[in-house]
């Protein structure tokens, strides 16, 4: 996506009342700014559904998508680790269902048929608009750690990959990153590069209030943004 | 954003070096403010030290009807004042401070020292009254430092233009602080622990004028070597970044950033949201600009005054120097948690003492580097030269405790020499009370900090390797 049509999609949303920009538009935007997203298809029936789940290879992910829907797992939205495709077809069925009961009034843009990314060690990139400094970024140790070990750092957007790489210095999970009991260190080159991606991306973009990419798994050899979210002002 | 050093520097100027002062509600009567601040310019402040001077430039109290006010000549409004006038301040109550700033531009003041309280601070018509005299400020091209301030001193020039208690030492501290109530505190304090200062300034509601501006005009000054910044928040963070990133490398910001628990910006609906306290992000400016972080007061000017003293390391292996055990094993456990190495020391510089002749049998040969109780001069003249000239070591750190055959003069003078010859960055811990306050008078007197507890030396000598390592970056950029 070129940055006119983000503009557009952003003003979209904006139109319509909506903070939060769907899964597959917040991962189009980070596709745009180089970050790796696991391939990822939106399929309107249980049919399409399968197909797209061969293509990308399974194990994949289910996720519905709709704008009244923020919180995905809680509407019984999302389900993990789909093997085959008759698998794929219950899941799209029980998804609705699930989501139907949850919001009658929902407007369902699709299912989302992602592959599942392998796992890896997690991290979390966000950003958020501060009233004194403006748009900021944040790096730290991912998945459902964070809230509890807070183990995060700040930059005011944007930063280059060397300040990125500085982030990364300063967190007490660093050794976790670097590989403990024989375990490869992770790719600092992309993680550093993404975290850089992510500053440019809000400052580019000032309509962006809050962005979280949680987890973000990362491999000795690349990474994949696994969940995201783009909430607007 | 581009930032002129150079030029914020000049603009301050009136603030610090003024050509004619006016004391805009001077008073009689030594309870009210508009006389406290008279005397401070003429006496240097309200409390004797011997020394204290007055402002060598004009003074022009400002009272409707009064004569004379401490020897000086009144008059009834600041226009009527025959000379140049640079800086006014202005201490009357709150809703005639527009009318005062007015006469001001008339009269072509550069800069007003508001320490009248009753603005910003104070509900919805002091918020008027602010906004008010902002107006005929700007319009005028005036400065404002304050409202609801004590404003501002520079030693050099023995100005006191404030109601701070009185001048503190001159000395190469610049201390920033949005609150005027920790001034005072601090400069009482800094004639007990011998904190020299180069100007100290206090600029509350930071209605015009907030800390960046005057990191930018310190920056510039030639007798501040560290600047030293208490804030609670900021008129405007990016402003502050970019100050802060052009001047860190020319001189150390140290800073104490109050409101750590605050919820501050704190918004829901994502983690980061949920993480982002004021504090968080606050701790990220600084750290990419720069700036040492200090969670104390102690720490603040702690780290002021090494910076301020001592070259920044060129790394971060330090040697420690004691004659008493127990204070080397404690610094060395505070190294270890600031993340400062001690590399044990090189065969060669233990044989190298063993045959100085000048060790005593048991000593340590490690680092911490254990001279042993009866340590004199001389062996710590050959223990610190050892790890000083050795490349091995970044820095010192030097420990005395008072035994009986300690000489703290004496030890002193070796410490001061070592560093002076090999130019690495040393602090000291010369710890103790009277009879050890001769050496750390020495030691002070001479450009090596001295700090009375090992957890501070090894503070100050990480804000030395922090800085250092900052340094080495940006150079590399």
């Amino acid at each position: 996506m070129k940055k006119e049509q983000i503009l557009i999609q952003i003003e979209n949303f904006k139109k319509s009342g909506e903070k939060f920009l769907t899964e597959p538009v917040c991962e189009e935007i980070l596709s745009s700014y180089k970050i790796p997203i696991p391939p990822a298809y939106l399929a309107q029936d249980s049919e399409e559904a399968a197909k797209f789940a061969a293509k990308v290879d399974f194990p994949v992910v289910l996720k519905v998508v709709s704008k009244q829907i923020i919180h995905k797992s809680d509407a019984g939205g999302v389900i993990v680790g789909i093997k085959n495709k008759e698998e794929v077809k219950r899941a799209f069925d029980k998804i609705l269902k699930n989501v139907k009961c949850y919001n009658s009034k929902a407007k369902i843009d699709g299912i989302y048929v992602q592959k599942m990314a392998s796992p890896g060690r997690e991290v979390i990139i966000g950003a958020v608009k501060d009233k004194q400094f403006g748009q900021v970024v944040m790096f730290g140790l991912g998945g459902i750690l964070v809230e509890v070990l807070k183990d995060v750092a700040f930059r005011i957007a944007p930063i280059n990959k060397d300040e990125a790489m500085e982030m990364i210095d300063k967190i007490k999970g660093l050794p976790i990153l670097k590989g403990v009991r024989g375990e490869k260190p992770i790719d600092f080159d992309i993680l550093s590069e993404t975290i850089a991606s992510i500053s440019k991306l809000v400052v580019d973009f000032p309509q962006i209030a809050q962005l979280d990419i949680n987890p973000i798994r990362v491999y000795p050899k690349g990474l994949y943004a696994v969940d995201a979210r783009i909430i607007l002002e | 954003m581009q930032i002129d050093l150079q030029k914020k520097h000049l603009e301050l100027k009136c603030f610090f070096d003024p050509k004619g002062v006016a004391v805009i509600g001077a008073s009689h009567s030594p309870e009210k403010l508009g006389y406290q601040v008279v005397r401070n310019l003429v006496k240097g402040g309200s409390f004797s030290l011997p020394y204290l001077k007055g402002f060598s430039g004009k003074i022009f109290p400002v009272h409707p009807k009064a004569n004379e006010i401490l020897g000086l000549k009144c008059y009834p409004s600041v226009k009527k004042i025959p000379e140049r006038v640079d800086l006014a301040i202005i201490c009357i109550p709150a809703k005639f401070v527009p009318e005062a700033v007015r006469e001001c531009a008339e009269k072509k003041v550069k800069g007003i020292n508001i320490i009248s309280a009753g603005f910003g601070e104070a509900g919805e018509k002091g918020k008027k009254l602010q906004e008010e005299f902002l107006k005929i400020a700007k319009k005028a091209g005036i400065r404002i430092v304050g409202p609801n301030c004590l404003g501002t001193l520079y030693t050099h020039a023995y100005l006191n233009a404030s109601f701070g208690p009185f001048l503190p030492f001159s000395g190469p501290i610049t201390f920033i602080s949005q609150s005027g109530a920790l001034v005072d505190s601090v400069i009482d304090w800094s004639v007990k622990e011998k904190y020299g200062f180069s100007a100290v300034i206090s600029y509350g509601n930071k209605s015009d004028l907030d800390a960046p501006d005057f990191i930018a005009w310190a920056a510039k000054d030639e007798r501040t070597k560290a600047i030293a910044l208490y804030i609670e928040g900021l008129n405007d963070g990016r402003y502050f970044l970019e100050v802060a990133r052009k001047v860190t490398p020319i001189k150390p910001i140290i800073a104490l950033k109050a409101g750590k628990t605050a919820a501050g910006t704190k918004a829901a609906g994502s983690h980061t949201g949920s993480l982002a306290g004021s504090y968080e992000i606050y701790k990220g400016a600084f750290e990419q600009s720069g700036v040492i972080i200090a969670d104390t007061l102690t720490q603040l000017f702690d780290m002021a005054k090494s910076l301020a003293l001592q070259p920044p390391a060129k790394g971060n292996k330090i040697a420690i120097v004691t004659n008493g055990g127990g204070n080397g094993v404690m610094t060395a456990d505070y190294c270890e948690e600031l993340g400062i190495q001690l590399p044990p020391l090189p065969k060669d510089l233990i044989e190298k003492l063993d045959k100085s002749g000048k060790m005593h049998p048991a000593w340590s040969r490690a680092n911490p580097l254990d001279t042993i109780g009866d340590a004199g001069p001389e062996r710590y003249r050959v223990a610190l030269e050892t790890v000083i000239g050795s490349e091995t070591y970044d820095g010192v750190i030097v420990i005395q405790t008072l035994q009986t055959m300690t000489r703290p003069v004496e030890d002193a003078k070796i410490v001061v020499e070592m560093q002076r010859k090999y130019k690495k960055p040393v602090v000291g811990a010369f710890m103790g009370g009277p009879f050890t306050e001769p050496g750390v008078k020495y030691l002070e007197e001479h450009g090596i900090p001295n700090y009375n507890d090992v957890d501070r030396a090894a503070k100050a000598m990480w804000a030395l390797i922090e800085y250092g390592s900052y340094l080495k970056k940006r150079n590399k950029v």
